[in-house]
């Protein structure tokens, strides 16, 4: 099977209100898929409907094949699901919630306890596993539901925000179990806010105003926007714009301390920028450096939901 | 497979129970405390009710009178006037529920063969009292009369009384059913009543129904969980009652239990329906609060269901409550069996039936 998730022509109306439009949606077996968007985007409805949690009110929805809501008890058995809000119960423990989940999967016995000592050491919970959930840091929380949506060793996970309001460097733990789960072949769709995280994913989707604005891999995105790779290129001495400007796309010149600081936008840094060193260098000007510019996700999604929004606005007049 | 589902939900719930002080108060605590305000209101104290006598007769006969007031169990002397408008003040003053009026020349007029009377001024604000009042007065004239018949010769008709379920039943003993079943409805159908919008209102509904759960799965565990921890209320109200208070169960006590346990699953079924239908904890606290008022109203215990209006007895008719009070009744202080009270243990099984299945059909496994 190709996909893990098929969605088309996916609509949830609440009322007159329409909270996600026409939603046309891929996630290939084995990818991790961002899902990105601002609040009120739709991700979470999106995300309800796939899970049969929500009925849509138009549209299909495949997941592994099974068409949702019909086949929801076969999606439940494979699937994986993290929760934006924390629903886990409070007042029982952390071992107490995995054992409770784990048996609704109908595990028992020592094969059930076996599973919950492995998730424990996996997320690092084992100190704190007779802890009430509702005692639990923020961070523990998110791993203690992590690993209630991992009990059963699902094909696909489905984690709606699950790093909000976490501390940078559990994020990034975070991030490391998610890695870890999809190389042993876990798919994953995830939702977040951050930008930096989502340049972990192989592919993101990008919503708006419950529309996929654009999709595609973070590199495919950032290239969108400024049609290419920007590269930072330093030469030595003042060198006049006119003498480059001929043949380069130049996006940005400066001068900095005898220095000549040029920004480059390039369809594909890997494949022209040594041949283009090169020119400079027949040219006789000499390089001091040559590196491409980490264009932050967040830039991109600013502009695409800028762009995007005034397409809306050009159509409504 | 299901049973360790049903089974994880039943320990979960019972964790939770356990965890939650509000709810042990509840299940353990309130029906303690009801049973014994209860005993100590109803069981305890004179149950007299109180009188005032004016007596302007200068005879004998009116001492006659007087005595048989006072040896009337449910009223006592507590004043006594000079006049009748003296007397009419106590009673408008509520120092006396009522005032008894001999009047002037009433042996006299005896003596001479001519007929009398005797006023009695009352308090009709509280018909259980001025019914008492009444009552006691036609017995003590009607003795009085009998009396008098023995001493100057004539013919006279006694009535004479024979009770089937006797020795008289006390105060206590009348309500014990009622009470009972004000504790069986109360406490587990408000306990169960948040046990599904309380997941909901907190989010781990949605995690819940991510799992392999059937909805049979989620209603019957938590039943069941419930069940296990309100028994207590059914067997804490009967030992109270029998123990403490000494009202004494005449039929089989495992009857009893048989059917207080039938209601008690029917309150428990109300609850949970009530849950599935609630949007949060608020509203299911005061739905059920709210079905419990009627319930009360045509329990049957206030007021006979014989004394009620007709629609009312429909309604009566259709309280579980008032079929509960009835049951309880006849094996308490009928001495019946379970087999002389069919009636009262089919209708309690429907009610119990009705309720169990219509929650888990109502409940949705969604989150809108
Ligand atoms: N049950 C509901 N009834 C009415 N409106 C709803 C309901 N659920 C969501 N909405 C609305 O639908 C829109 C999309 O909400 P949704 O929660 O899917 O957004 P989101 O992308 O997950 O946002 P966030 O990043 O804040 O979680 C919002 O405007 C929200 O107010
Ligand atoms: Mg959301």
């Amino acid at each position: 099977m190709e996909y893990a998730i098929e969605i088309s022509g996916l609509t949830k109306k609440f009322g007159d209100f329409v909270a996600v439009d026409n939603l046309d949606l891929r996630v290939r077996v084995g990818e991790i898929f961002g899902f990105l968007g601002p609040n009120g985007a739709g991700k979470t409805t999106t995300i309800r409907m796939m899970c049969g949690l929500m009925r849509q009110s138009k549209g299909t929805i495949r997941i592994y094949g099974y068409s949702i809501p019909e086949e929801r008890s076969e999606l439940i058995k494979i699937t994986g699901y993290m929760a934006q809000r924390f629903s886990l119960y409070e007042d029982l423990s952390v071992y107490e919630n995995m054992e409770f989940f784990g048996k609704l999967y109908g595990l028992n016995g020592e094969g059930l306890h076996k599973r919950i000592r492995e998730l424990l050491e996996f997320l690092d919970l084992e100190d704190v596993k007779d802890r009430l959930a509702g005692r639990l840091s923020g961070g523990m929380k998110q791993r203690l539901a992590l690993g209630v949506a991992l009990i059963h060793r699902p094909k696909l996970l489905v984690l709606d925000e699950p790093t909000a309001g976490v501390d940078p460097p559990i994020r990034r733990a975070f991030w490391e179990y998610l890695r870890g789960l999809n190389k042993e072949g876990t798919t994953i769709l995830v939702t977040t806010h951050y930008m930096d995280e989502a340049e972990n994913c192989d592919r993101i989707g990008l919503m708006n105003k419950g529309r996929l604005i654009a999709e595609g891999t973070p590199k495919e995105l950032k290239r969108r926007i400024f049609g290419g790779d920007l590269v930072e290129v330093v030469l030595q001495g003042r060198i006049q714009g006119d003498v480059i400007k001929g043949f380069l796309n130049v996006g940005d010149l400066k001068y900095k301390d005898g220095e000549t600081v040029l920004r480059l936008v390039l369809k594909d840094a890997s494949k022209e920028l040594p041949s283009l060193l090169k020119r400079l260098d027949s040219m006789g000007l000499k390089v001091q450096s040559a590196e491409p510019i980490n264009v932050t996700l967040e830039e991109v999604f600013i502009e695409l939901v800028t762009k995007s929004e005034a397409r809306v606005r050009g159509e409504a007049y | 497979m299901r049973h360790i589902r049903i089974t994880a939900v039943v320990i979960k719930e019972l964790i939770q129970l356990k965890r939650d002080p509000r709810s042990l108060v509840m299940i353990a605590m309130i029906p303690l405390i009801v049973m014994l305000l209860f005993g100590v209101g109803y069981g305890g104290g004179t149950g007299k009710i109180s009188i005032a006598v004016v007596n302007l007769d200068k005879g004998s006969l009116s001492w006659t009178v007087l005595d048989s007031i006072m040896k009337t169990p449910s009223v006592y002397v507590k004043a006594y006037a000079n006049s009748i408008e003296e007397g009419r003040e106590l009673v408008k003053d509520g120092t006396v529920s009522a005032t008894v009026v001999i009047p002037e020349g009433f042996t006299e007029e005896l003596m001479k063969g001519a007929s009398t009377q005797v006023l009695v001024i009352v308090d009709e604000s509280i018909t259980t009292i001025s019914s008492t009042i009444r009552n006691a007065m036609l017995a003590v004239t009607y003795k009085f009369q009998q009396e008098l018949v023995r001493s100057v010769g004539g013919s006279s008709v006694e009535l004479i009384y024979s009770s089937v379920y006797g020795p008289k039943v006390t105060n206590l003993e009348a309500f014990t059913p009622l009470v009972i079943g004000i504790v069986l409805q109360l406490v587990p159908t408000s306990l169960i009543s948040i046990a599904i919008c309380k997941e909901k209102e907190r989010g781990t509904f949605e995690q819940l129904i991510m799992s392999p759960i059937s909805r049979y799965d989620i209603i019957f565990g938590k039943l069941l969980a419930f069940f296990i921890a309100t028994i207590a209320d059914m067997l804490i109200t009967l030992m109270v009652a029998v123990w403490i208070f000494d009202v004494s169960v005449r039929g089989p006590l495992i009857d009893a239990m048989v059917v207080s346990t039938l209601f008690l699953l029917g309150s428990l079924g109300l609850g949970m329906l009530i849950s599935v239908l609630s949007r949060n904890q608020l509203q299911a606290n005061q739905a059920a609060i709210f079905i419990f008022i009627p319930a009360l109203l045509f329990s049957g215990a206030l007021m006979p269901i014989d004394m009620l209006s007709p629609s009312a007895r429909i309604l009566a008719n259709l309280t579980p409550m008032y079929y509960f009070v009835s049951a309880f009744r006849d094996i308490m202080i009928k001495g019946f069996g379970l087999w002389q009270i069919t009636w009262e243990v089919f209708a309690l099984s429907v009610y119990m039936v009705l309720m169990m299945v219509t929650a888990p059909l109502v409940l949705r496994l969604r989150v809108d």
